[in-house]
């Protein structure tokens, strides 16, 4: 099948078996590849009420149709199953060079199934695909196992593998690749972790078949000379997503202090420039990409070399746990990577905690003897490798921020800034309506990575609620994510600003099917609507209350920052939801409606 | 004595489709760009001469500042 | 006389290079079968080497059966029908980008200077330029 890989690669984990199936034309034609074959599986496959760390679950790797091609960025990787975090739907995207090494070895899905008798990691080199011990790699860091394996085949072989924090459960592990790439949301790595495989190692030597060459080529060259010559390429390649942090400060988007104000009054030393001054070493790329925004960095202070810190990394453990210093933030960075959690989740549950004590409700008995105040670096360093190994504090953190403060009680649950169980990433929302709907209605979670929509709250009016923001919204989250099921990085649209309508031809040429950006789009739907409904079918009760946002972004205006008295008000918050629900077609209580998952022929699979 | 000024991205709108116009010298950067109605906090990055800077740096004669907005975040 | 530069430091080491130099030498997506070669040298020091055919021209001499030509840019490129994979070629090569892989290609490959892995670098790590004299 041109564009792909042309299989779907079964790995038993119990039994061992390992087999493969060609991928379903019709398949292709419906989900398109990575997010949407990983949504479809997953719906499909793990059964209603499966326990996310058992051997039900399943976790689906998919490249897209654009993976691995000469297509800017054509490096993203979906990472499916059931959440351990959430218990609902879980995908989580990839960047670095392992979706292309995984078309070149001729798959499009890798299925991991079952559970392990004992640590393995899973070896594929074209056709020799074998379960092969890793007993000698449990127990160690992923940034060690990477060059441990990477040493032992070969830099061709491109490696993702799990940290400790993964075998030890924590909710929130994620899946390293290349250094310091993450597959990091929603405990990809913990269902990884849980089926004792330690890692991947891939090599492919096959090329992948294209429909029409010479059109192909001509799209390739369209795409890679609007990247070149945008005036936005400079710019974002010396800063990254870092540019963000200074902006984020100046509107009150950072979040400071467990997110209890958006401006930070330390944040001028976490800036962009001052980090790439400080401590940036090398521009890193995923496959293909032309608009690398990984910055490759050296602590002096702590020797150490980690990709990043990139924006939300800074968010979540520079300001939001109120650390100011540069060189700290890229070491907290660097020991969540080799430890194996993701640094989102991580800052939202050490922040949580902070306001705890400082609140009184956790006392220094219980943190362990940690003086737990925001700004503690040490503290936060300390507490990283608890959590991976769920020692004192660390076990209660390692639940994730709602299962913490579940337990804990005491009104802590009122700054569990979450939303379905996955910490929030790092943009404040106390007044910006349209992010803030974005994460109401992510589907995993309180993520930015569906709909990001910040700079249309400034340019339309930060506090409106209307139906154009609604819109909007909802077309951000078909978008967006479509990328994630192509295969390939939005950021050179959104960062560089290149035409949409350059990837039609290019994915026409590659597959030989013409798709419109609107066909595109009804994809985008059908695979938002699935997902939708697998948090229907698995957590009882689903609907309304699953979308309403951390009461502190409509009930606790930030007492300081360019934000501060302000708030969306609780009314706002249901009128967003009534619009979305009204738009997207789904009821009162946000659930899809017959008529909608008929029209986007969905309603035989979800019967 | 004038300046250049450059937006890129979705700030060209404010400039009326234009890359570039010609501002007056002495102003902090905030106030030229609110002079040329483009709301500040959109503006995420300014590079003046290719090297960052902050709004509230004062424009100088012969100086290229170049406005940047963010679409996208991560 | 040109050839092509690398500026190693500037190197992100996103491959486009390489697809696009698989796509001019066999039209083919395969990176594996390019005619250049990015180093990542990872975690320690974080780097990327980028090394690229300075069309010395150490190849075409040692070559048994004269299946190493020069184009019309003078650039050294392999005739693949004449080559017999002896492999003569490779260990002579100073920058390890003569490439012999039986098992992905029937002949010998190198640089032909096409100069499309420049029009796909987004970093501007690659130039085709005069050759300098030497010092």
């Amino acid at each position: 099948m041109n564009g792909y890989g042309g299989n779907i690669l079964r790995v038993n984990l119990t039994t061992g078996k390992i087999a493969k199936e060609p991928t379903p034309p019709e398949l292709a034609r419906d989900f398109l590849g990575g997010r949407g074959f990983g949504a479809y599986f997953l719906f499909q496959e793990v059964p209603q009420g499966a326990d996310p760390l058992g051997p039900e679950n399943k976790l689906i790797i998919s490249s897209g149709p654009l993976s691995g091609l000469l297509i800017p960025g054509a490096g993203k990787c979906d990472f499916a199953c059931k959440s351990p975090l959430t218990g609902g739907y879980a995908g989580a995207s990839l960047g670095g060079h392992l979706t292309a090494e995984i078309k070149y070895a001729g798959l499009d899905s890798i299925i991991l199934e079952g559970i392990s008798p004992k640590p393995v990691y899973l070896f594929i080199d074209d056709d020799r695909i074998e379960l092969r011990d890793a007993a000698s790699l449990w127990g160690k860091g992923a940034i060690t196992v990477e060059k441990a394996l990477k040493d032992q085949l070969g830099e061709e072989f491109q490696i993702a593998c799990v940290g400790p924090g993964a075998e030890n459960g924590v909710r929130y592990a994620h899946i390293n690749h290349d250094y310091g790439r993450q597959a990091g949301r929603g405990g990809v790595g913990t269902v990884m972790g849980a089926k004792k495989v330690k890692a991947l190692a891939i090599r492919g030597t096959r090329a992948i078949p294209v429909a029409d060459l010479d059109a192909y080529r001509r799209a390739a060259r369209n795409l890679y000379d609007a990247c070149k010559q945008s005036e936005l390429l400079k710019p974002w390649q010396n800063l990254g997503t870092t540019m963000v942090v200074s902006w984020c400060d100046e509107v009150g988007a950072l979040p400071t202090r467990n997110f209890s104000a958006g401006s930070f009054e330390g944040g001028k030393t976490l800036y962009g420039p001052v980090m790439r001054e400080q401590i940036v070493v090398t521009d890193k790329g995923c496959f293909g990409c032309p608009s690398p925004c990984g910055k490759y960095s050296r602590t002096k202070r702590y020797g150490t070399n980690v990709e990043g810190p990139e924006y939300e990394t800074i968010g979540m453990i520079g300001s939001n746990l109120g650390i100011a210093n540069i060189e700290d933030v890229a070491q907290i960075n660097f020991l969540c990577d080799e430890w194996g959690v993701d640094t989102i989740s991580a800052g939202g549950a050490i922040a949580w905690a902070m306001e705890c004590y400082e609140k009184g409700i956790l006392t220094k008995a219980e943190t362990g003897g940690l003086d737990l105040k925001f700004g503690n670096v040490e503290a936060v360093l300390t507490l990283i490798p608890q959590i991976a190994k769920r020692e004192g504090l660390g076990a209660l953190l390692a639940e994730g921020t709602r299962r913490a403060a579940r337990a804990l009680g005491k009104g802590s649950e009122k700054f569990a800034i979450e939303v379905k169980g996955m910490e929030q990433s790092a943009y404040a929302t106390h007044s910006a309506t349209a992010m803030l709907l974005a994460y109401m209605t992510a589907d995993v979670g309180a993520h930015h990575n569906r709909a990001w929509a910040i700079t249309y709250d400034l340019q339309v009016g930060r506090e409106l609620v209307n139906a154009d923001k609604v819109a909007r919204v909802i077309w951000l989250q078909h978008i967006r994510p479509m990328f994630d099921t192509l295969g390939a990085c939005r950021l050179q649209w959104v960062e560089l600003n290149i035409d949409l309508e350059l990837y039609p031809p290019a994915l026409a040429a590659i597959t030989g099917v013409e798709r419109s950006w609107r066909d595109l789009e009804l994809v985008s739907e059908r695979i938002w609507n699935l997902t939708r409904m697998y948090w229907v079918r698995e957590v009882p009760g689903f609907g309304r209350a699953w979308d309403m946002p951390p009461q502190r972004f409509y009930a606790e205006p930030p007492k300081t920052g360019v934000t501060a008295g302000k708030i969306t008000s609780l009314d706002d918050v249901n009128k967003l939801l009534d619009l979305y629900y009204e738009q997207r077609g789904w009821d009162a209580n946000g659930l899809p409606k017959p008529e909608t998952l008929k029209r986007l022929g969905l309603d035989k699979l979800v019967a | 004595m004038s300046a250049r000024l450059h937006a890129l991205g979705i700030l060209k709108a404010y400039l009326g489709g234009k890359n570039e116009v010609v501002v007056e010298t002495g102003n902090t950067v905030r106030e030229t760009i609110r002079a040329l109605d483009i709301p500040p906090e959109i503006v995420a990055l300014v590079l003046v001469n290719d090297t960052p800077q902050s709004k509230e740096y004062r424009v100088q004669d012969g100086d290229v500042v170049t406005l940047m907005a963010v679409v996208g975040g991560g | 006389m040109l050839r092509l530069y690398a500026e190693s430091a500037k190197c992100s080491g996103c491959r486009a290079c390489l697809v696009a130099c698989s796509l001019n030498l066999f039209q083919e997506n395969n990176p594996k079968k390019a005619a250049l070669a990015i180093l990542a040298h990872f975690p320690t020091p974080g780097t990327y080497e980028v090394k690229v055919c300075t069309q010395c021209g150490e190849c075409a001499a040692v070559c048994p059966t004269g299946a190493i030509k020069q184009n019309a840019r003078g650039a050294y490129y392999v005739d693949f029908a004449e080559c017999t994979l002896c492999e003569a070629c490779v260990p002579v090569c100073p920058e390890n980008v003569m490439f012999v892989r039986a098992e992905l290609a029937p002949a010998a490959w190198k640089c032909d200077l096409c100069g499309d892995c420049v029009a796909v670098c987004g970093t501007d790590v690659l130039r085709i330029g005069e050759i300098e004299a030497k010092a």
